[in-house]
């Protein structure tokens, strides 16, 4: 995986950027937080942190979706709960005060276990037609 | 003579398609103000990835009239017709948070890069990696009270970026201002679409 920043500074492949005057009263990162006692996040996912799905990928529930819902925890109801109208993976998350990794393993359960429709089917490569559909669009904003 | 059909109801919904652009830059430089300004839905927050390294570590107030904050990844939607959504990703741009970028960037159309003027220097792993991965950006200087630090030719000088990438300036605030920066950067990606850049 590629990482920006310092480390890519040794191999050639990034520039060395000049460096203008810089304001001394610029903000200062605070310092690192204090650790959590919390359960980890991925106790929810049995420890899996991969799931496939796209952040902007559209969600809804399966209108025939199994009657098993006892079986799910309350998690998985909650974002069932949320995805009557389509949304997005990250959005599940934030609503949900999700990690986003969690979140993205919860929805692939919930959609092998055939309770949700992840659509796929909808992200195809980026086009010339869709890009200028955003643009109009955008236009058209006042 | 319907049940056939109802039976059939299996068919999934059709959903709107998902369409995405990056807000990258530095600590504090008014990504999440642009995401606001232009969002449908008020801005939601979400922790990134699998570290307690990254959670909290951008949030702080002491940075001018910056009071909100951004935990890890903010994002708005811009709804451009009733099957097309517009997602805007804010990220934050410290190369500590380099492992998520991969997944943020995946299909997006392109990245406005959000500088402080004041402050250039920070967005400079952002445009390493927009650079690496040949996104297509605009670096969007944000007019922090109407001013500059330094004028775009500064800026450009300063980012060492090639001459096809351009450098507005913006308003993080205005919304109209925000939509202008966006139209540049979709620019940018339709010319890489149909070839007209590289």
């Amino acid at each position: 995986m590629r990482l920006p920043g310092d480390e890519d500074l040794g191999n050639g492949s990034a520039r060395i950027r000049p460096f203008l005057a810089t304001s001394p009263s610029g903000p200062v990162p605070p310092a690192e937080p204090e650790p959590s006692t919390a359960p980890r996040p991925f106790v929810l996912t049995s420890g899996r942190v991969q799931a496939d799905i796209g952040l902007e990928t559209q969600v809804t529930v399966c209108p025939n979706a199994p009657g098993r819902l006892a079986r799910l925890s309350r998690e998985q109801l909650a974002i069932l709960a949320i995805c009557a109208q389509p949304v997005c993976v990250a959005e599940i998350a934030a609503r949900l005060h999700l990690h986003l990794g969690v979140a993205k393993i919860l929805v692939s359960d919930l959609s092998a276990a055939g309770c949700l429709v992840v659509h796929t089917e909808a992200i195809g490569p980026i086009d010339i037609d869709t890009i200028r559909r955003v643009i109009h669009g955008l236009r058209a904003l006042a | 003579m319907d049940s056939v059909r109802s039976r059939d109801a299996t068919a999934p919904p059709s959903a709107p398609v998902p369409v995405k652009i990056v807000v990258a830059g530095g600590f504090a430089v008014g990504k999440t103000t642009t995401v606001t300004s232009i969002s449908d839905i008020a801005p939601l927050t979400t922790e990134a990835e699998m570290t307690s390294a990254s959670v909290g570590v951008d949030d702080v107030d002491i940075a001018g009239d910056k009071t909100t904050t951004t935990v890890a990844m903010d994002f708005g939607c811009v709804t451009v017709d009733h099957s097309l959504k517009l997602y805007l990703f804010g990220t934050p741009g410290q190369s500590r948070f380099g492992f998520m970028w991969d997944d943020l960037t995946r299909g997006a159309l392109g990245a406005l890069v959000v500088v402080d003027s004041t402050r250039v220097g920070e967005c400079f792993p952002a445009v390493d990696y927009f650079e690496q991965i040949r996104l297509p950006f605009v670096v969007g200087v944000n007019a922090f009270h109407g001013r500059l630090a330094h004028d775009l030719r500064e800026v450009r000088w300063a980012l060492a970026i090639d001459d096809t990438v351009p450098v507005v300036a913006f308003d993080a605030r205005d919304r109209l201002s925000v939509r202008d920066a966006l139209l540049a950067v979709l620019d940018q990606a339709l010319a890489r679409a149909t070839g007209g850049d590289r």
